[in-house]
């Protein structure tokens, strides 16, 4: 089981009560009439998926309800860093 | 006429108990109210204290008291309001007329949720195996209220001054939620009032 700091209830939360989101920091396009089919197929469908250092979204699914971004490492299950939506991380890359 | 039953109207208590050691018992018919909006805009918090005589808590899994008003913390822009049986209509109301203009949402909820109080020498034993959450005293202290599982049911807990637990459930789980606890408290002896 996970223990994954929440940053909004401000304490250490048990997995049960969260709920998996995706890869974070996907921005969404400003002009998605411009893009073409393979531009948007990569923005809707295509994730990094990389083995090791993840930003990813939680969501406190039976808690606060927000969403959140978690930095995880795939591969050994370590949380590096929870933060508020609208955030930038502070450990990125190096690490795996 | 409309005949108002509670969730848990139809609830059976465990017969031939002698030595209950866990108690439970409902508050039915408060008033719940879900309100949201930005706790940083002055004019909002001013608005709201006025209407319910006592402050929102803006501190994270928090409570406040006054009267038979209560507000528990759920996230940085939404709280609940317990509020007395029959008064959520005109608390609803002076909330409106107060938060006038304002980007705000004030819901009522009172049929969707409903109150119980667990007490009892064996309450924490009970809860220790019902919630991923640690309800030990030194993690969740009185006044504190969180929101996690009970049952793998959503709930929203509060420790009580006199020890014991508050948890506001829904009305669609009342009824799983009584069959877990009757099972869950088997073994300690469970009394209904």
């Amino acid at each position: 089981m996970l223990h994954i700091y929440c940053p909004y209830c401000e304490e250490m939360r048990e997995e049960e009560e969260f709920s998996y989101s995706g890869e974070a920091h996907i921005a969404r396009p400003l002009d998605p009439e411009s893009l073409t089919d393979a531009e948007w197929g990569d923005y809707v469908f295509f994730r990094t998926n990389p083995r090791g250092l993840h930003h990813e979204m939680w969501n406190h699914a039976v808690g606060c309800r927000r969403y959140f971004n978690v930095t995880r490492n795939t591969h050994t299950y370590e949380i590096y860093e929870t933060y508020k939506m609208g955030e930038q991380p502070t450990v990125t890359g190096g690490k795996s | 006429m409309t005949s108002l039953k509670t969730p848990l109207h139809h609830i059976t208590a465990p017969a031939h108990v002698t030595n209950a050691n866990v108690i439970m018992r409902e508050d039915p018919f408060r008033g719940h109210l879900n309100l949201r909006g930005n706790p940083q805009d002055e004019a909002f918090t001013r608005a709201v204290a006025k209407v319910l005589g006592v402050a929102l808590p803006t501190q994270p899994n928090s409570s406040a008291e006054q009267g038979t008003t209560r507000i528990y913390w759920l996230c940085p822009n939404e709280w609940l309001l317990l509020v007395a049986a029959d008064t959520q209509a005109q608390v609803e109301a002076d909330l409106r007329d107060a938060l006038a203009g304002q980007h705000v949402a004030v819901t009522d909820q009172s049929s969707g949720q409903t109150l119980v109080n667990l007490s009892g020498p064996q309450v924490d034993d009970l809860m220790m195996k019902s919630t991923v959450y640690d309800c030990h005293p030194s993690n969740l202290g009185i006044g504190k209220v969180v929101q996690t599982t009970f049952a793998k049911t959503g709930a929203i807990i509060h420790k009580c001054a006199d020890g014991s637990f508050d948890l506001v459930i829904r009305r669609s789980f009342s009824d799983y939620f009584f069959l877990w606890l009757a099972d869950a408290s088997q073994e300690y002896g469970l009394r209904v009032t």
